[in-house]
Parts: C-alpha cells; structure tokens; sequence
C-alpha cells in the first residue's frame, strides 16, 4: 500500500493541474459555447511572460527595472502571478472584441477565428522568445523538496496543488455565490433571458472570455514550473484540457474537476506501473465513459444541440 | 377502426408534466383540429405523434400498429408527414428541390451516390405537380429563402405533401399570415381535405370551425371538449373560454 | 401539361468544362514549374492537399459538419500505406487501398460517437478523437516510429499488368497524382450531385425537417464522415509516397486546422472548387512569403482572422459576389466564373 501512496499523490496533483488548466476554457465553453481554441496559447503566453518578469531582464525602462530587481524574489514571484495574467487578459480582450462580430452566426466561426488568434500569438512567441526552452524562477519557500517516510517530494508540486484548489474554488464561489455569477449563469449565450432583465450582455461576454483567458495565463505561470517553458507546451496543455472537458461533460464545473482528477490519477497510476502507456491511458477512460454516457459524467443537452 | 389511436398519452420533461393523458382516435379522411391555449401541450402532442418526443406513458397506433417511442424518420416512412409552425425549409434549396427531397421516390434512392439527382425527368415531374398543387408552379426555381411569407407557408406544406401522406400534421399553418395568405390557405386545405388524414393545430377559429369536422380542446394537458365544431359551440367549457365566438 | 426547366447542365455531367480546364492547365504545371521560381514537387503537394481539403469540404461544405481534426485521418492514411508496404505486400495499389480503407475506419468509428451531435459539440468531439489519434502515434513508437516518423516508404511502381511506370521522378509521380486527383474529382463531384449529396446537403440546412421526411440522419452523418476520412486517407497515402516517410505532425490540431483554414479561404462553403483555391493560395504563400520573412505564420494567421471576420464566405465567395455586383462584367464574366467556381453550387 505504501508503494502506491506516492503515486497516487502524484496522479492527484497532476489532477489537479489538469482542472486547472482545463477550468478557463470550460468556463468559455460553458457559459459562451463558444470553443476558445487560443487557449494553449494564452496559456503558453502567461508563462512566457512571468518567465520574462521574474528572469534578469524584465520588460521595464531602465529605472523600474532596477526598483523591480531590488524587490526580493516573493514579491516579485507574487506581483508576477497578477501582472502577468493582467497582460494576457488584455489580448484575450482584443480576442473578443473581434469575436464579437461572429456571434449570431455559426459557431464554427468563434473557433476559426480563435484558431487564427492561436496562430499568431504562437508565431509572436517563437519570434520573440525562439525555440529555446526556459526555467521559470520560484521563490525559495516553494522550491526543492523535503523527505517524508524515506522519500524526497517536491515542495513545488504541493504548492501547485494548493493554489490550484484555491483558484477552482474561487471561481466556483464568484460563480454560485455572487450576482456576477447568477447572471452568467442565467445564459452568456442566451441573449433573450439576461437582455430581458436588463443586463448588458456585451460587457458580460467580455468578463467571461476576459476571465477564461486570465485563468489559462494563471494555470501557465503555476504548471511552468513543472513542465517547463517551450513552443509546445500550448499544445501540451490544451490535449489534457478538452479530455477533461469531454470527459466530465460539457459544461459541468465539477464534471470537469472530477474529470481532471480521475485523468490525473489514470496518469499517475498507470505510469507508475506501465510508463510507457501513460498517456495513452487517459484516451482508454475517456472511450470508457463516452461509450457508456454519451455526453461525459455530467454532461447535460445543450440549447445548441436540441 | 380509427387510423390514429392515441392512448393515455403522458409527457414530462423532468419533474414538469407537458401532457397528463392525452386520448385521440382520428378515423381515415377526417380532418380534426386541435386547439387550446398557448403551452396547453398542443405541439408536445404533435412531437409525440411524429417521433420527436417519447411519451413517458401512453401509446400511439397507426393503422392498428403500434408506433410509439419510434424515432422521427420512421414514423414518416409510415406515412405521417408534418408542417412546421417555425418554418423548417431548406432554405438554401429552391422550392422544386424542397420538394423533390420530400418525394418517396426519392427517398428510396437517399443512399444512391452515382447518379445525378437533376437527371432524372421523374423527380422534376413529381415535384412540380405538388407545387401546381399549392399554386407555387411558377416559382419551382425560387430558393426557399428568397420566396415571400406566405410563399414558404405554402411550401411548408408541398414539402409534406411531397411524402403523399396518409397523415398530415398541420402545425399553426395561419400562423402570422395576412387575411389573404389565410384565405389562400384555406382553399388549398379545402381540397385537400377528405383526401388525407389532416390534424391541424390552430389558433384561427374561423379557419378552424370553417373546415374542421371534429375538434379537440387541449387544456392543462387534458383534452377538455371534443365534437363537430357545431357541437363545440354548444359546450358550456368553450363558450365560457369564449373559443367559440368566431364559429 | 407542367412545364419543366431542363436541369442544369453542370450538375448531370460526368466531367464538367471547368474540370477540363483545370486538368489541362495543372497537365502543363511541370513544363513551366521550374521556370516560375518554384519547383515540381510544390506541384505534388498541391494536388496532394486539394484532395484531401476537398475531401474534407465533403464534411465541411457539403454536410455542414464542423469536423476539426481531419488530419487524423489523412495521417492514419499516410501511416496505413508505409506499414502495408513493410508488412502486407510492396504493391502500389494494395497501399493505397489500405490508405483508403484504414482511414475509413477510423473515421466510422469515430462517426459512431459523434454522429448524433451538432454544431460546437461536433467540433469538440472531432477536435478530441483527432488529438487521440495524434497522440497514438507520438506514442506508439513501435509501430510508427513516432516523432521520428515512418522512414523509408518507398514510391511504389504502378503496375498496370501491360505496363509498369517509375514513380520516383518527381515529374512522374506528378501525373500519376494527376490522375487520381481526377478521378477523385469526377466521383466526388459525382457524389455531391446524386440523389445522396442532395440529401445530405438538406440536412445540413434542417435536420429537423429532413428527419420528419423520412431520412435517418445520423446514417447519413455517419457515411458521410466516413466517405471523407477515407478519401483524405488515400490522400495521405500519396503524401507518404510523395514525403518518403508518414509523420505524425500531419495529424495535430494545427494541421488539422490548415486544412479547414484552406477550405474557408478558399471558399468551400459557396463552391466546389473552394477547396482547391484554397489550397493553391496557402502553399504558394508558403513558400512565396516564406522565403520573404519566417514570420509567415503571422502574417497568414492575421489574414485568416479578417476573412473570417470580413469575408467569411473566402475568396470564391468574393469573387462571385464582385461579378455579381457589376452587371456589366456579369455578363460577359458570370459564364467565366461559373465555369471556374461553379456558380452557385446547387445550380
């Protein structure tokens, strides 16, 4: 049994994670059913631009740039994580503000447009930063490891754990508890209901999408750590993210969390025993569960779909 | 025997109950309205009785076999065919291929993948003498969405017409047409009737009790009076609804 | 008596006046190639990519399916037809069936999940089983070599019993695609316009209404979807003999999405010949703003976003909606661009 605790730690952290990342683009497609296929990208630009902030350069005239550096490595760690989601948030603005000329019409548009939008936020990455790979600088509190019951763990994969249930819960309370959330609920995508209670539906699909794209930033500065900074990691992200999505149905909040946990366990576990199926074991549970409920745990039929 | 039987017919969606019990028994060539209040259940019944919706009880028999719970395209290979009251066209296809996809004939060769469709004189035939029947012969090459209001209302029913029914489920055919279009449309429902099996939804009472043999009053999901439309004017539940004002 | 316009005469032919056209021209690419500044094997390319984008606008275009990760299929192709040659027989025409039927197969059981979904949530599942399929062959070392890829897939001769052509010139290997390419034009053209097509473009406009008259939708997603991944998996086998080699990168999310960028641009939602447009814009800006500047992507990512903002409808859609704008040039001009794009579509 002991042998196994480390592993299914391992495959719990990485659920978690999983939720994470997948938790900005189930709020988009959720809410807007709209898929956000920028999402690796902004998620990949998030962490490309804390690695900016925190490494020996930041993007500063000169006088701040030494203010900045003279912050000790928390401070900065921790400005990082609101500074940088900021900056992404603004692109995932921009991203709106020209997805709007696409609602009301086929969906298909709102993906192709964010698929052009990945496009060009990859290449504005690989331009910039090149194809190198890049470390992204932790706190010392945070980093290294620690020995319990004869092994060594990593202090940051706890830390990551712990601030990504923070932020799901976080989100689910603005999203239960709060007006805000009601009023998304009450139907991002469905005009007729929020414009009859008088609320301006502009600003709210663009709070929505803002925070969609604040929260893939956000998962990139934690996960960055762990997986490293590279063209791909966009890529790498977004495969996990629409499995757990499928998985635990569209649109289900905890249906994704679960989902994200049980991917993140099936990995840890079976990589654990057969490393090289790994990966492949996720896409077996998500056959597994589509092919006994159609639309994932706790999928519901859409408006979209009648 | 009644061609349609409906027994016992229960819907809900959740915990919502749509139709409570819903019994009908629509004898060949009757023409019989349905009418009632707006979310009386009118339409769920009429989604029941083509395929769309499963009842959670009850049964639907036509023709004495029991069709209920199957799916939407094999109730109209058994011959109920539908109009729209959201107008369903192809809109992109022309008023003579609108049709020409509702011919039985054509149906049969849905999975024919190497002929052309266009060749065939057969389907052209076919497909104009429905238009002749609506009066929409000289706009057979028209797209849908091109023709005015009451032009698509008009094909709403050439496209069922197209499958030569022995149902037809007419649902809110008036809707939101002019004294004219109406007029129009009455006439043709006047001729078809007795040649088919009509049900018709309708909230206009004159075109209702105008053409109607029997109606039946949905309310609550219940069907609270039925007979000849004269002897709905004489029902004390229609007249204090004052549905029966226009007969 | 009823009177009855006589059919269009496009959609009943076998082989149209516009397919003549484009055959004879792309016949006489390899003479003037090299010429222009570019090179015969862009030629293969091209024909390799129309058909499997119009394939692929069988789905799109045609069925109104949003599938977007069709380059699994065209992968798995390209991955059937080496593996065929190593372990079934070294027989051009056997690979290439394997490519197409492999491909088919994939795509049936794909189908079989997804058939019964509609707009975004199609999009999703197809986007899901894609980046399992792509996955797969990352992973599965063993069999594909993985991001090494598939090496050595030889160009086959084709043997036609009287006689058996090299296909390891370039040139060669052109016609030979040439060819196929025109008989995937004929059949798919074919398709489109039988009785089958017509249905399948009426669900496409309500599946409502269609299923009301009688067809069973979900067969006609179902076949549909499978007809093209087969069509786009025998295009991957002509890739894999063009390349030498089957990779896996076809087959990511981003290829997957070029091929729908080139369907659109193109513009396989009013033509036939979209697809084909597309195409020969994407690749020859490739390789023509590619040698310009390596930020092409960029550059072509912004231009995809402000035709899918401005001109959703790509740029044969423009192209008929300019001729329809000036009547003058209509008249003399509206044959021309029948013959070229097909006019509109159903005609």
């Amino acid at each position: 049994m002991f042998d196994l605790l480390p592993h299914l730690l391992n495959g719990l952290t990485l659920g978690l994670l999983f939720a994470l990342i997948a938790l900005g683009f189930m709020l988009i497609v959720g809410l807007m059913e709209q898929i956000n296929l920028a999402h690796g990208s902004l998620f990949a630009l998030g962490a490309y631009l804390a690695m900016q902030l925190m490494g020996s350069r930041p993007p500063f005239p000169a006088e701040l740039a030494k203010a900045w550096l003279a912050l000790p490595l928390g401070w900065r760690y921790a400005a990082t994580l609101v500074i940088a989601p900021a900056a992404v948030g603004l692109v995932g603005m921009a991203i709106e503000f020209c997805m709007r000329r696409t609602y009301g019409k086929d969906p298909l548009y709102g993906l192709l447009l964010t698929f052009g939008a990945a496009m060009v936020i990859e290449e504005t990455i690989r331009l910039v930063w090149g194809t190198r790979d890049y470390v992204l600088q932790v706190p010392q509190a945070v980093s290294g490891g620690f020995l319990f019951g004869d092994l060594i763990w990593s202090t940051y994969r706890f830390y990551a754990a712990g601030i990504s249930v923070a932020i799901i819960g976080l989100v689910w309370l603005v999203i239960e508890k709060t007006s805000f959330g009601a009023t998304v609920k009450a139907g991002a995508h469905d005009s007729e209901i929020v414009r009859a209670l008088g609320i301006n539906l502009t600003r709210l699909r663009l709070l929505v999408f803002v925070l969609g794209t604040v929260l893939a930033a956000i998962a990139g500065i934690i996960v960055a750590p762990i997986w490293g900074i590279r063209p791909h990691m966009g890529v790498d992200a977004v495969i996990p993210a629409f499995l757990v999505i499928v998985l635990g149905g569209v649109g289900s909040f905890w249906g994704a969390v679960v989902a994200g946990l049980l991917v993140g366990l099936c990995v840890g576990l079976s990589g654990a025993y057969a490393s090289e199926w790994s990966l492949l074991s996720m896409y077996i549970l998500l056959v597994a569960v589509v092919t006994v409920r159609a639309r994932g745990l706790w999928g519901k039929k859409s408006v979209l779909e009648a | 025997m009644a061609l349609i039987e409906a027994a016992g017919v229960h819907v809900r969606f959740g915990d919502r109950v749509v139709l409570e019990s819903i019994d009908l028994a629509v004898p060949e060539g009757e023409f019989h309205g349905l009418m009632g209040p707006n979310g009386a259940g009118k339409t769920t019944f009429f989604n029941v009785l083509t395929g769309r919706v499963k009842p959670s009880r009850g049964s639907i028999r036509l023709d004495g076999r029991d069709v209920t719970g199957l799916s939407s395209h094999r109730i109209a290979a058994h011959g109920v065919a539908r109009s729209f009251q959201i107008m369903t066209l192809f809109d992109e296809f022309t008023a003579r291929e609108n049709v020409t996809v509702g011919l039985p004939a054509f149906r049969a060769r849905g999975f024919d993948m190497r002929s052309a469709a266009a060749s065939d004189p057969g389907f052209a035939q076919g497909a104009m003498e429905i238009l002749a029947t609506v009066g929409l012969a000289d706009k057979a090459d028209i797209r849908a969405r091109d023709l005015s209001y009451g032009d698509r209302r008009a094909l709403e029913i050439a496209v069922a017409l197209a499958q030569s029914p022995r149902v037809l489920c007419l649902d809110e055919p008036t809707s939101c047409l002019g004294s004219d279009g109406v007029q129009r449309l009455a006439a043709l429902v006047g001729r078809l009737k007795g040649k088919l099996t009509i049900v018709a939804i309708e909230h206009d009472m004159e075109f209702l009790f105008a053409l109607a043999d029997r109606i039946s009053v949905i309310h609550w999901g219940q069907v609270v009076a039925r007979g000849t439309p004269h002897e709905l004017q004489q029902n004390e539940w229609v007249r204090r609804s004052n549905l029966g004002r226009f007969a | 008596m009823i009177p009855i316009s006589p059919p269009s005469s496009d959609a009943t032919r076998l082989v149209t006046p516009a397919m003549l056209v484009l055959w004879l021209v792309l016949a006489t690419v390899p003479l003037w190639i090299a010429r222009v500044g570019l090179y015969p094997y862009l030629g293969i390319e091209i024909l390799i990519w129309s058909l499997y984008a119009l394939a692929f606008n069988l789905v799109l275009g045609t069925a109104g399916l949003p599938s977007f990760g069709h380059g699994a299929y065209f992968g798995i192709g390209a991955y059937a037809f080496g593996l065929c040659q190593f372990n079934v027989v070294a027989n051009l025409w056997v690979c290439l069936a394997a490519s197409f039927a492999v491909a088919g197969l994939a795509g049936a059981l794909v189908a079989l999940f997804i058939s019964h979904r509609r707009g975004i949530y199609y999009a999703f599942m197809t986007i899901a089983f894609g980046q399992i399929f792509w996955t797969l062959a990352i992973k599965s070392h063993g069999i594909t070599g993985g991001e090494d890829g598939l090496l050595k897939i030889a160009r086959l001769p084709a043997d036609f019993g009287v006689a058996s052509f090299d296909l390891n010139d370039n040139v060669a290997f052109y016609y030979f695609v040439l060819v196929l390419f025109a008989l995937a034009v004929v059949a798919m053209w074919r398709l489109t316009h039988s009785p089958y097509g017509r249905v399948v473009a009426a669900i496409k406009q309500s599946e409502t209404r269609a299923a009301h008259l009688g067809y069973n939708v979900w067969i006609y997603k179902a076949s549909i979807f499978t007809l093209s991944a087969a069509i786009s998996g025998l295009a991957g086998g002509l890739f894999a003999m063009a390349q030498l080699a089957a990779f896996p990168d076809v087959m990511s999310l981003h290829q997957s999405g070029y091929v729908v960028m080139m369907t659109l641009v193109g513009g396989g939602l009013v033509s036939f010949w979209g697809p084909v447009v597309g195409v020969f814009v994407f690749l020859i800006a490739r390789d023509v703003i590619g040698a310009l500047t390596n930020a092409w992507m960029l550059y072509f990512g912004l231009l995809f976003i402000a035709i899918v903002l401005f001109r959703p409808e790509g740029i044969a859609g423009a192209v008929s909606a300019a001729f329809q704008k000036h009547s003058l040039i209509r008249r003399q001009g509206y044959s021309a661009m029948r013959l070229l794009f097909g006019g509109e579509r159903w005609r």
